[in-house]
C-alpha cells in the first residue's frame, strides 16, 4: 500500500505543471471550466505531442511511450486543473487510439496512430453512438451500413455528437446485420467515418447553457470504403464494452469544473465570519469539509481505476463506480458553490457582479449533463451490480 | 500509488479472516455477548499466542515491532466478524498510551502482560455524558499531602472494566483551587473507592460506568508528566481512529456480501430480488460506500504506517467511514426485509456496530471540523 507517488512521478507532474503555467502566462488559454467541451486547439495539441504526451500509454511500436495509466492520470490531472484546451486530440488519445490498437487493421494503425501522436491536422474525432431512439439502450441503433461491393452505404441519424462541428472524423456505430433472428448486440459494426464525405450533414444543437458543443449528424447514403470498418463485421458491442471502460476511467470526470472548486476554496478562506454570521459560517465550514472529503475520495477512485488497468485487469466495475461517484460529486460541487456565493451566482458571464465572472452560473447550467454523458449514472449502477456483484440480469 | 497489500499484510489478513470465519461466526458472537465475561478466554489466548496483541509493540516487551498497517488489516478482519474482545482497549489503547507516557518501570510492568494476554487494561476517558473529555477532564484528582491524590468522578463507557486489572484515566489535578490540567493516571479497576456499574448498551458489549469515590492514588500512578495527559492521548489518537476505520471497512464489506448473497437467493414475484433494478441500484450504492470507505481508510492507515503527516486524511477517513457504514446497514435492512429485523439473523450485529463505531472518537460532524481546520477554514 502506497498512497503517494514515486519521485519520477512527482518530477513528471512538475514538468507538466511548469509547461501549463508557462502557457497560461503566455495567454495561450485561460483556466476556465468547460475546457474539454470547448477548448479545441490543434496548435496546443501539437505542443503536447512534441513532449510525447499524446498516446503515452500506447506501445512504442505505434508511436506511444509505453507508460502507465497512473502516469497518464497525473498528466490529465494537471491538464484539467487548469482546463487546458486538449479537445482536439483528447478523444483520439483516450479511446479512439486504444480501440484501433486493440481492434483495428494494420492499415488503420499505420495511418491513424502516428497522426494522432503527432497531433497532425484534420485528425479530430467525435463519437457517433447515440441516436434519437438509442440512448441508454445503445443496441437499438437504427443507422444502417449496407454492404455494396467493397463499400458500405451509411444511412441514418446520430445525436448528442460533441464536437461534431469541429471534427474531421467520427467513430461510428451502425447496424450491419438486418436478420431479426440475430440478437441486436451481434448485429452492429464500428466504422471510422470521414465527415467530409458527400451525404454527411452536421447540424448544431444549442444546449440549455446556451452553448453549441453538440450536434445532430445525418447520413444520406454516405459511401464508406470497407477498409474503414473496425475489426470483423458485427462485433461492435464486444469492442465497445472494452472501449467504454477506458472512456470512463479518466480523471476528467472529477475535474470538469475544478476551477469552481479552487475558486470556492479561496473564497471561503476569505469569508468574514462576523459579517456572514456564525450559523452560516458553521454550515459553510462543515459543507466544505464534506466536499473536500468527497473530492479526495473521487480522486483516489480514479487513480485506483488507472492502477487496475496497469495491473493488467479490466476495470469494468471500478471505472463505472468511479464515474458514477465523480459525476454526482461534480453536481454537488456546483450546487454548494451557488449556495455559498448566494444570489450573485445566478448572474451570467459578462454581467457585472456575477459570481466568479459568471463561470459558476455556467457550470450550474452544465450540471445535469454530468450524470448523463458517457453512460448515465443508472446505466453505470447496472454495470456495478451486474458485472461487479454478479447480480442476475433476468 | 500502489494499492497492493504487502505479502506480510496479505498473509496476516487471510489468516485472520480464516480464524474469524471458523471460530467466531455470528452465532458465537451472540452467545459470547450474553455471557458475563463478554469475550472468549480461549480465543483470547490463541490470539495472544499468534502474536497479534504484540504486533506493533517493541520487541523488548515481547512484541514483534511490526508494521501498523498489519494491525489495521487485523482490525478489518475483526470488524468483519464483529468480534468482541478487549484487544482494542487493552493491547492498543492502553498499550499505546503506556508506551507513549510510561517510564521504563511502567512499561516493563505492564506491556509484557498485555502482550501475552495475561493482563487486561482498559481506558476511561469519557465523561458522564459519554463524551471524550481528556482535554478538560471532569474527573478530579485532589492533591492530599505531597504524594497522594483522591480521585473523584465518573467515567462512562469503559470497556471490559470487569476483567481489567487497571484503568487509564485523565484527571484534573487540583491543588487547593489551582488546577494543573489533564493528567494521565493508572488506577486499579476494583477495590476501595471504585464502583463499577454495568451498562446495557445497544451492541451488548461489556461496558461499565466507573465511579471513583475518593479513590486513593499515589504519585507513582501518574503516567508521564503531570498536565500532559491530553497530549499523550492526542499523540496516539490517529492510530486509534484509523483502527476503528479498519473495523468499519471490514464490517461494511461483510454487510455488502451478506446483502448481495441474500438478494440473489430470495425469490419474490417468481424471480430473485436481485433481478430488480431498484435492488441492483441499492447494491451498487452499498458497494460504492464500501469501496470508498476502504480507499480513504487505507490511505489514512498507510500514511500512519509510513510516518507521514495524516491529520486531515485520518479525519476524512473517520468522517466518511462513519456515515458510510451506517448508511449501508440501513440499506441492508431495507433489502433483507423482516428477516433482518430478527434477533436470529446476524444483520443487527452490524447495524449496532455501525452506530457504536460512529460515536467512537467523534461522528462525521466532529471529524469534519478537524478536516476544515486542516484545510485552513
Amino acid at each position: 500500500m502506497r498512497f503517494w507517488f514515486t519521485e519520477e512521478q512527482e518530477k513528471f507532474r512538475r514538468e507538466v505543471h511548469d509547461f501549463l503555467q508557462a502557457e497560461l502566462k503566455a495567454g495561450t488559454f485561460v483556466a476556465k471550466s468547460g475546457g474539454l467541451a470547448e477548448g479545441s486547439s490543434q496548435e496546443f495539441s501539437k505542443k503536447m505531442a512534441q513532449r510525447g504526451w499524446i498516446g503515452m500509454t500506447w506501445p512504442k511500436q505505434y508511436g506511444g511511450q509505453g507508460r502507465t495509466y497512473v502516469d497518464k492520470v497525473i498528466l490529465n490531472e494537471e491538464i484539467f486543473k487548469v482546463q487546458a484546451p486538449v479537445a482536439y486530440h483528447f478523444l483520439a488519445d483516450r479511446q479512439i487510439g486504444p480501440s484501433i490498437i486493440h481492434f483495428g487493421s494494420e492499415w488503420q494503425k499505420e495511418y491513424f496512430l502516428p497522426r494522432f501522436v503527432r497531433a497532425e491536422e484534420n485528425m479530430k474525432f467525435c463519437l457517433l453512438f447515440s441516436e434519437p431512439n438509442a440512448g441508454s439502450d445503445l443496441v437499438n441503433v437504427a443507422t444502417s451500413a449496407t454492404k455494396d461491393g467493397d463499400s458500405y452505404i451509411i444511412r441514418g441519424q446520430k445525436v448528442w455528437t460533441s464536437g461534431g462541428h469541429q471534427s474531421e472524423y467520427g467513430w461510428l456505430l451502425a447496424r450491419t446485420c438486418f436478420d431479426p433472428k440475430v440478437p441486436r448486440h451481434e448485429s452492429c459494426s464500428q466504422f471510422i467515418l470521414d465527415l467530409r464525405l458527400p451525404g454527411v450533414t452536421v447540424r448544431p444543437i444549442i444546449n440549455m447553457a446556451g452553448r453549441h458543443t453538440f450536434n445532430e449528424v445525418f447520413f444520406d447514403d454516405v459511401r464508406v470504403e470497407k477498409r474503414f470498418m473496425v475489426g470483423p463485421e458485427n462485433e461492435a458491442f464486444k469492442q465497445i464494452m472494452a472501449q467504454m471502460d477506458y472512456e470512463r476511467s479518466g480523471v476528467e470526470r472529477i475535474l470538469q469544473n475544478y476551477p469552481i472548486y479552487q475558486k470556492l476554496m479561496e473564497y471561503v478562506k476569505k469569508i468574514n465570519k462576523k459579517k456572514v454570521g456564525e450559523a452560516f459560517y458553521s454550515w459553510v465550514r462543515d459543507s466544505m469539509a464534506q466536499l473536500e472529503t468527497e473530492f479526495q475520495i473521487g480522486r483516489l477512485l480514479v487513480y485506483y481505476t488507472a492502477w487496475t488497468i496497469d495491473q493488467g485487469r479490466k476495470p469494468s466495475k471500478e471505472a463505472a463506480l468511479a464515474k458514477a461517484y465523480c459525476n454526482q460529486y461534480e453536481q454537488r460541487l456546483n450546487d454548494l458553490a451557488t449556495r455559498v456565493l448566494g444570489p450573485s451566482s445566478l448572474l451570467r458571464e459578462g454581467t457585472p457582479w456575477a459570481a466568479f465572472d459568471g463561470e459558476l452560473a455556467e457550470c450550474y447550467l452544465w450540471s445535469p449533463s454530468y450524470t448523463l454523458q458517457g453512460g448515465s449514472v443508472e446505466v453505470l449502477k447496472n454495470i456495478v451490480a451486474q458485472r461487479g456483484l454478479n447480480l442476475p440480469r433476468k | 500509488m500502489d494499492f497492493n497489500l504487502s505479502d506480510e499484510s496479505k498473509m496476516l489478513k487471510s489468516n485472520a479472516e480464516k480464524f474469524m470465519k471458523e471460530k467466531s461466526p455470528g452465532s458465537f458472537v451472540k452467545n459470547t455477548l450474553k455471557e458475563e465475561k463478554g469475550f472468549s478466554g480461549a480465543l483470547w489466548k490463541e490470539m495472544a499466542d499468534l502474536g497479534w496483541l504484540g504486533l506493533i509493540h517493541a520487541e523488548p516487551y515481547g512484541g514483534s515491532g511490526g508494521d501498523f498497517f498489519d494491525l489495521f488489516v487485523l482490525f478489518e478482519e475483526m470488524g468483519k466478524a464483529v468480534f468482541p474482545s478487549p484487544f482494542f482497549c487493552s493491547a492498543v489503547f492502553a498499550g499505546l498510551l503506556i508506551n507513549e507516557a510510561g517510564d521504563e518501570r511502567v512499561k516493563k510492568a505492564c506491556l509484557p502482560g498485555i502482550i501475552e494476554g495475561k493482563k487486561i487494561l482498559t481506558v476511561g476517558l469519557q465523561n458522564d455524558q459519554g463524551f471524550y473529555d481528556y482535554q478538560k477532564p471532569a474527573l478530579e484528582a485532589r492533591a492530599v499531602g505531597k504524594d497522594s491524590f483522591r480521585v473523584r468522578g465518573t467515567c462512562l463507557l469503559v470497556p471490559y472494566a470487569h476483567v481489567a486489572e487497571e484503568i487509564l484515566v485523565c484527571a484534573r489535578v487540583m491543588k487547593g483551587s489551582r488546577s494543573s490540567g489533564s493528567t494521565l493516571f493508572k488506577t486499579r479497576a476494583k477495590g476501595p473507592g471504585i464502583q463499577l456499574t454495568p451498562l446495557n448498551t445497544i451492541t451488548g458489549e461489556k461496558y461499565f460506568a466507573v465511579t471513583f469515590n475518593d479513590y486513593p492514588a499515589s504519585a507513582e500512578d501518574v503516567l508521564g508528566s503531570p498536565g500532559k495527559g491530553a497530549a499523550y492521548v492526542e499523540k496516539v489518537m490517529p492510530k486509534l481512529i484509523a483502527l476503528k476505520c479498519g473495523e468499519i471497512v471490514g464490517g461494511l464489506s461483510k454487510v455488502v456480501d451478506m446483502t448481495v448473497d441474500y438478494v440473489k437467493q430470495r425469490a419474490q414475484f417468481g424471480k430473485p430480488l436481485g433481478v430488480l433494478q431498484v435492488v441492483q441500484h441499492y447494491c451498487a450504492d452499498m458497494t460504492t460506500l464500501s469501496d470508498t470507505a476502504r480507499m480513504i481508510a487505507y490511505q489514512a492507515a498507510s500514511l500512519i504506517s509510513a510516518g507521514l503527516p495524516c491529520a486531515k486524511e485520518v479525519a476524512m477517513a473517520k468522517a466518511w467511514c462513519s456515515d458510510a457504514y451506517k448508511r449501508a446497514t440501513q440499506i441492508a435492512h431495507q433489502l433483507h426485509g423482516g428477516i433482518g429485523f430478527t434477533e436470529e439473523h446476524d444483520l443487527h450485529l452490524y447495524y449496532k456496530h455501525a452506530k457504536a463505531l460512529e460515536m467512537e472518537f467523534g461522528d462525521s460532524w466532529v471529524q469534519r471540523q478537524k478536516v476544515a481546520e486542516e484545510m485552513g477554514i
